[in-house]
């Protein structure tokens, strides 16, 4: 019996020492083109709500409020991408967002313009709604329209689909009001989060300093 | 009481040829994973919607049993009873860990489709009957096939589901459009109820295939022992 | 997230059914719903198995974060599983050999039951704390108990009908569950109007 015990605990040391080797092995290999990867999407997504965009800076901010420049998409909490072109001049400001939809997480970019106030873009970058019905909030033209000029100085709300009054409202798509509404609030909480520290800042991200 | 190291039948004898090509292709069709022995049942409804998360899923699988059978079998002779189905189980485990960095290496998007079904592998029930049933008793050449064979006839299965799911629900075919901008599509199929549909069809039409090919084998049969004994 | 624990507890009874709508647990979803006796001492066991350990894994999951040691996540939650499993059986064979001969051919088979590793995952994944951890893990199992029983008891009614024999069986189980997975959709959005 000890013969056998002994020689099973050395079976699934080595068995383990095996496996931990092999794991460890893939991960070094790959965690660089992971990386790589993650950042090439996120630069892509910038890019679409930012055409001609040539730099980026990813700023984030501190608890006092101070912005610092992140050295890499990876840093977690409060952040936003600036802009810039070929020549250097500030573009605008592009914002992530994420709210509970209907069936899970929705995940979106925005671009807002600090001279104006105002939110000119937004893009979904993953969701898991309704397949035809959530899922238009990606696609709907008419619904992609309320975010040409969505006025970002009253806090936004979503309404029933052709009540907009007010420019800061977002017409929802019927049908599909829940993920409407969650890109309402997703909106309006971030807004509230991170445009106050990018007005106040402005004069340093224009420089892109 | 001393327990055998292994409670396995005596080793197989030398395979021919046939035998050999017969692990593979045995999981491609005749014991198709999904149609016929109704294993692999999880991601087979769930990563189903389109075709391209279907292959992926597939291949991903198929990655996993193969290496797997591999190394199980490789220590097949050296495992104890009592811990076999702990080592089949941390050696599945290692594999998924690997395919899990693999696939996000290669395409992010795909990854975040697959979601939470590539760890899922580990508890497909799939893999751990074929470690269990082959790759630890087999020689680690056919257990290698027997992986290749069944990974490939599952991802072949959640191809079909994908096609007709992806055609029905979307009106796209990896991602072509095949249908006008007029094409109402049916999205029952992407939905869970349309997963569960679109398996009860594949499954009885592939039954009902059988059974006439089996039928028809009967009559051919039937004929011949008519022939001979007429001569 | 910050979710509410309530909106947990719903969510993963009835809006995302870990069964009817996240398809997981299939195999023994469709294997075991024959027999309403073997239903729901399968969906009790998988709810002691998945409680305990997600429990566990809760903690090893602290003690990973600790060590940098991410990578190992998918082997040490399997294997937490298959030891809480392998102590349960030994833990019914010694104090119930009556129970055990009832269910203890299916303790093995909540190993591979994919909803049982996914607890954990999604706990982990969705940064749940002790507490959300603990009653997502009760909602989950507690769906998955819900639909195997209630499809065993739709089946054991159809027995008594009169089926065409291509259908019977995986086929006409899957079609039942189809509209029992429609039925759950009409849970959908529930508590979802903040």
């Amino acid at each position: 019996m000890t013969g056998n015990a002994s020689q099973m605990i050395r079976l699934m040391a080595a068995v383990s020492l095996l496996c931990g080797l092999l794991i460890v092995g893939t991960e070094i290999n790959t965690s660089a083109r992971i990386r790589h990867n993650q950042e090439a999407i996120m630069r892509e997504s910038v890019a679409q709500l930012l055409p001609g965009i040539e730099k980026q800076i990813i700023y984030g901010i501190q608890p006092s409020g101070e912005l610092v420049i992140l050295p890499n998409v990876e840093t977690p909490g409060p952040r936003f991408f600036a802009g810039y072109d070929a020549s250097g001049k500030f573009l605008d400001v592009v914002i992530e967002a994420s709210e509970r939809g209907y069936a899970d997480v929705i995940s979106a970019m925005y671009r807002y313009s600090p001279a104006t106030r105002t939110i000119t873009g937004f893009q979904v970058i993953d969701m898991k709604e309704t397949p035809g019905l959530g899922n238009k909030i990606g696609s709907d033209a008419g619904f992609l329209e309320n975010f040409k000029q969505l006025d970002a100085t009253h806090p936004i709300g979503t309404v029933k689909h052709g009540a907009k009054k007010n420019p800061w409202e977002i017409d929802a798509i019927s049908g599909a009001t829940i993920s409407s509404r969650a890109v309402g609030r997703m909106l309006q909480k971030s807004v509230a989060e991170i445009t106050p520290a990018v007005q106040r800042n402005l004069d340093r991200i224009q420089r892109g300093q | 009481m001393d327990q055998p190291v292994s409670c396995h039948p005596a080793t197989p004898q030398q395979s021919t040829p046939e035998q050999t090509m017969t692990a593979f292709t045995a999981g491609l069709w005749k014991q198709n994973p999904v149609f016929v022995m109704v294993l692999g049942m999880c991601p087979t409804l769930a990563i189903t919607n389109s075709v391209r998360n279907a292959i992926a899923m597939g291949l991903a699988t198929t990655f996993v049993m193969a290496s797997a059978n591999g190394f199980i079998s490789l220590i097949r002779k050296l495992v104890p009873k009592q811990v076999r189905i702990a080592t089949y189980i941390l050696m599945i485990a290692t594999s998924v860990t690997i395919v899990d960095y693999l696939v996000k290496a290669i395409s992010i998007p795909v990854y975040k489709a697959l979601g939470a079904f590539i760890p899922l592998i580990v508890s497909n029930c799939l893999t751990l009957e074929r470690a269990e049933s082959y790759a630890g008793r087999n020689p680690i050449f056919k257990s290698i096939l027997d992986g290749l064979g069944m990974g490939l006839g599952f991802t072949f299965a959640l191809t079909c589901l994908g096609t007709v799911r992806e055609v029905l629900g979307a009106g796209t075919f990896l991602g072509f459009p095949l249908f006008g901008p007029n094409f109402e599509p049916w999205v029952l199929f992407l939905l869970p109820p349309g997963g569960f549909i679109t398996l009860a069809m594949w499954l009885l039409t592939f039954t009902l295939w059988r059974e006439r090919a089996a039928k028809r084998k009967k009559a051919r049969e039937a004929a011949e022992q008519i022939a001979v004994e007429a001569a | 997230m910050n979710e509410s624990l309530s909106h947990i507890f719903v969510d993963a009874l009835l809006i995302n059914n870990f069964v009817l709508c996240v398809f997981l647990g299939m195999c023994s979803f469709i294997g075991l719903s024959g027999k309403f006796s073997t239903a729901w001492r399968m969906g009790v066991s998988v709810m002691f198995v998945i409680i305990v350990s997600s429990i566990l894994a809760y903690g090893t999951n602290i003690l990973l974060v600790r060590f940098h040691a991410e990578y190992l996540r998918i082997i040490t939650y399997i294997v937490i599983i298959a030891s809480t499993v392998q102590l349960t059986e030994m833990f019914i064979k010694k104090n119930s050999p009556s129970l055990f001969r009832a269910m203890g051919v299916y303790l093995p088979l909540i190993t591979t039951n994919c909803a049982v590793l996914a607890v954990p995952l999604f706990q982990t994944s969705r940064n749940y704390n002790f507490i959300q951890s603990v009653v997502f893990a009760i909602a989950a199992s507690g769906g998955y108990t819900m639909a195997i029983v209630i499809l065993s008891l739709v089946r054991e009614r159809v027995e008594l009908s009169d089926v065409p024999n291509l259908a019977k069986g995986t086929a006409l189980t899957l079609i039942l569950a189809a509209i029992l997975s429609m039925a759950f959709m009409g849970f959908g959005g529930m508590g979802n109007g903040e």
